[in-house]
């Protein structure tokens, strides 16, 4: 394997979003990050100046996230949360599209949203999060498409609070959407090794992780066995394993549910783990 | 500090010979413990080259030695713990088994790195040592007396301070399941260990040692454990699910997933499971925790029922008195518990018999009413199994021997002798593959492949795919070999990798190492112990799984699958360097500088 564990780390945005998160936790996350000389660290507007303070003169980055979880705040509420972000020190802004207007299809409310993201962050990196488990192929397609447009400097697929995490399937999708020089984040779900080394494999240049001490650290097992990597049965990393009607809207859940129909792995599809 | 290259390894040997009562110390060379380190290597090689083939486990020809690591008493998180190793009567094979508490640390504070007791005492003695005074005492006035009221006699005895390891009446009676308990409830459960201490007529080693510990790198062990401390704290496993739950957690987990074993192995869900799961435990029966040596993890429990305070239950003696004999009362298998440490019990192996004869009763083999799911009379049965005695004296023989008696061998669920633990294996290929490979028989602990197999730890592997399995058995078998030698707790490989064990080694000890290095000291120990069991008659045939787990669960999520076996074990085999009779090739034995 070609990877190392500092090229590994060097994908992680360690991240905590969580509401409970106490500013020892932050901390906690920021020494972490050092240590391991992690991309980033993913935090919530509230912990910004207190991130960028415990990490300057560092190249770990300070990244926040905007209208987040739900994406459904207005443009000018995440511009000014962007800027506020940027001003506290942020170097990067991760931004939860408005899914409700791509799902509308009013793809004009939804480049402007996005637009008005980009614009207001200045020189610090903007990745919009699609929420790809609310979403149908056709919408993350473009979503991806709309965010490249605006000068977006990533896509990312999910909230790790939405109906799913990320899968390598997404990620491929959404990085031949996007080409070679825009960003991949893959995010929620991702908690070990074998996971993040398959959304780099998918195409994800950046992970979006809580588990990320744990993934580097778990990475030194890979040289004493290859057996870690051993596929997995196709449905496992499959999103249409993973809709559940009682976190998607109805017509989603059914569009990736009736996939199962039609895919030649279906016979795989016996188990209960 | 002595003059040896490698001073804070403990290279002085206590040898007992209790036929005539004489004790002379001797030192390890210094290529021995740099091939098996300590702890279950060291008492490997001491048994193999020592033993004849075919000794008799109980006979005074067998040797019982009582190991500590090179980094015990060091300040590594879970470095206290003991290896026993010795010829077990209940399977036939070379045997280790080991045991937390406190009674290592006071070993190596006492300046020795293990006990060899050979030959067998004329009358009950015990072993006490207090630092470098070391002496063979009259032990009559505790024979006969139970655990508990042991180690309180000798303390009383000795020291306030010291630590006792002892047999209860299980032992004494040479009973196939006896145990070797320390700090009342901590087992060396089994394969019999307690058996033959007992044949020795040694009732107990008590400990006191008040020396220091020196480390060979202060600054790079402080730093080292510092960190392993810190990924401890960062993993689910070791700072949640065992600190909260004990090792009981398991209990939920392996229902869900169709193989907690119930009705002795007959289904693979309980339908009473949450009645006795870690989660219910807290909330009926937990009055506190209990840390070994050294530990921050803390997964021992320590529970309340009545007015009784027991050390206990742990996940596996909740499946072994539990789902395995179809029972849901979560106090009287907190019983069940106690009275296994009163007597000196392995607990896993005597629910498994008495699930055995269960199922021997429900398919008409034995007249003896013993139905699935009555506790009625089983507590009187478990005093009268440790006694010898009755009905009990047929089961203190282990499944093996008393479904093979009673004209039903299949329906014993063992291998090589020893019973199989809580974990269907028709749901797990790899720890299928571990228990068949086990050189001391069905041992969860040699592979524990439910790591990544369902706990998805350090990542998840397909529980149904065989493919693969038999390298990651080997690893796991030779890390775990290699772990029993330093002497460190299995738990803390959620959390370490093999890189983790081999820094503290070397900065403890001075012993440059790296983790493939120290995987290959495992190895060699594994192939040691395949080559003593060779020599005892054992062969492919010997590593095989009961029948039943070739035929489907009915019913739960491990339904509809079986043991893939030979592919696993062929692979298994060929990757070792074994021959298909499973025996180490000389080639390998060369490789690896095995003397033989």
């Amino acid at each position: 394997m070609d990877l190392t564990a500092e090229a590994l780390a060097k994908t992680i945005d360690h991240t905590v979003l969580k509401a409970e998160t106490k500013r020892s936790k932050i901390l906690q996350l920021c020494e972490e990050a050092l240590t391991y000389n992690f991309a980033a660290v993913c935090i919530n507007p509230v912990h910004v100046a207190y991130a960028a303070e415990l990490l300057k003169d560092s190249d770990v980055k300070v990244c926040c996230v905007v209208g987040f979880p739900l994406g459904a705040n207005t443009s000018a509420t995440k511009a000014y949360e962007t800027k506020e972000s940027v001003r506290g020190g942020a170097h990067e802004v991760d931004m939860v599209v408005n899914v409700g207007a791509l799902r509308d299809e009013n793809f004009e409310l939804v480049r402007s949203d996005i637009e008005a993201v980009v614009s207001a962050s200045g020189d610090a990196h903007t990745k919009v999060i699609l929420e790809t488990g609310l979403l149908t192929d056709d919408q993350k397609k473009k979503g991806c498409l709309l965010s490249k447009e605006v000068g977006a400097d990533f896509v990312k697929t999910s909230t790790g609070f939405g109906p799913m995490g990320a899968t390598p399937y997404d990620v491929r999708l959404m990085r031949e959407t996007v080409g070679k020089d825009m960003g991949v984040k893959a995010a929620g779900g991702i908690r070990n090794f074998k996971d993040a080394i398959k959304m780099i494999d998918a195409g994800a240049d950046r992970l979006g992780t809580s588990a990320g001490v744990a993934i580097v650290e778990d990475f030194r097992w890979a040289q004493y066995s290859d057996s870690w990597m051993q596929e997995d049965r196709p449905c496992w990393d499959c999103p249409s394993r993973q809709a559940n009607l009682a976190k998607q809207p109805k017509e989603v859940y059914v569009w990736y549910k009736e996939r199962c129909l039609v895919c030649p792995d279906r016979s795989e599809n016996v188990f209960n783990d | 500090m002595s003059d040896s290259p490698l001073p804070y390894i403990e290279s002085k040997i206590l040898r007992v010979s209790l036929t005539d009562q004489m004790i002379t110390t001797e030192s390890i060379p210094e290529d021995l413990y740099r091939k098996y380190l300590g702890g279950r290597g060291l008492g490997v090689k001491i048994l193999y080259d020592a033993l004849s083939p075919g000794v008799d486990a109980l006979s005074p020809e067998n040797l019982l030695v009582f190991a500590i690591g090179p980094l015990t008493a060091m300040p590594v998180p879970t470095a206290g713990r003991l290896a026993v190793v010795t010829k077990s009567p209940l399977t036939g094979t070379i045997f280790d088994s080991n045991v937390g508490g406190y009674i290592g640390a006071q070993l190596r504070r006492a300046g020795y790195a293990a006990i060899i007791f050979e030959g067998s005492a004329p009358t009950p003695v015990y072993l006490w040592i207090n630092d470098d005074k070391v002496e063979l005492r009259d032990a009559s006035k505790v024979w006969g007396k139970d655990v508990y009221e042991t180690t309180d006699r000798l303390l009383e005895e000795t020291d306030p301070k010291a630590q006792v390891a002892c047999i209860g009446p299980a032992g004494e009676n040479k009973v196939k399941l006896a145990a070797i308990m320390t700090d009342k409830h901590r087992a060396a459960g089994r394969g019999g260990v307690g058996a033959v201490m007992g044949s020795k007529n040694l009732k107990a080693v008590v400990a006191k040692g008040t020396g220091s510990v020196g480390v060979d790198d202060k600054d790079r062990l402080t730093e080292a454990v510092k960190r392993a401390r810190r990924l401890i704290k960062k993993n689910a496993v070791t700072n949640k699910s065992l600190p909260i739950y004990g090792t009981s957690v398991l209990v939920n987990v392996t229902n869900e997933f169709g193989m907690l074993p119930t009705h002795n192995f007959q289904e693979g869900t309980f339908n009473d499971a949450v009645g006795v799961s870690g989660e219910k435990l807290i909330e009926r029966l937990l009055v506190g925790r209990y840390n070994c040596y050294g530990c921050p993890i803390g997964c021992g429990r320590v529970s309340r029922v009545g007015d009784q305070e027991i050390g206990g239950p742990e996940y596996e003696t909740i499946w072994a008195f539990g789902p395995q004999c179809g029972i849901n009362d979560l106090e009287w298998i907190t019983l069940a518990n106690h009275e296994c440490n009163l007597l000196g019990l392995d607990t896993i192996s005597v629910g498994s018999t008495i699930g055995c004869a269960m199922e021997l009763y429900q398919k008409g083999k034995i007249e003896a009413p013993m139905k699935f799911g009555s506790t009625e009379g089983l507590l009187d049965l478990i005093r009268d199994m440790a006694h010898a005695r009755d009905l009990g004296g047929e089961l203190g023989e282990g499944s093996r021997t008393f479904a093979e008696k009673n004209g039903a061998p299949e329906l014993a669920m063992h291998v090589k002798g020893l019973e199989i633990p809580a974990y269907d294996p028709r749901g797990a290929q790899g720890h299928a593959l571990g228990y068949s490979t086990s050189n001391r028989g069905g041992c969860h602990l040699r592979s524990y492949l439910i790591g990544p197999e369902i706990l998805g730890s350090p990542v998840r592997v397909d529980r149904d795919n065989p493919k693969g399995k038999a390298d990651l058995v080997i690893l796991y078998q030779n890390l775990s070999a290699v772990m029993d030698a330093m002497i460190l707790c299995r738990f803390t490989n959620f959390a370490w990798t093999v890189d983790d064990y081999a820094e503290f080694l070397s900065a403890g000890t001075g012993l440059s190492i790296n983790g493939r290095e120290l995987l290959e000291i495992g190895e060699r120990i594994y192939n040691l112990e395949r080559i003593f069991n060779n020599r005892e008659g054992l062969t492919a045939k010997d590593d095989q799984l009961p029948p039943r787990f070739f035929s489907p669960l009915p019913e739960g999520n491990s339904r509809e699958r079986v043991v893939e076996l030979d592919t696993m074990l062929a692979e298994y085999y060929s990757l070792r360097g074994w021959d298909k009779e499973g025996k180490p090739s000389k080639d390998r034995i060369k490789k690896l500088k095995i003397d033989v």
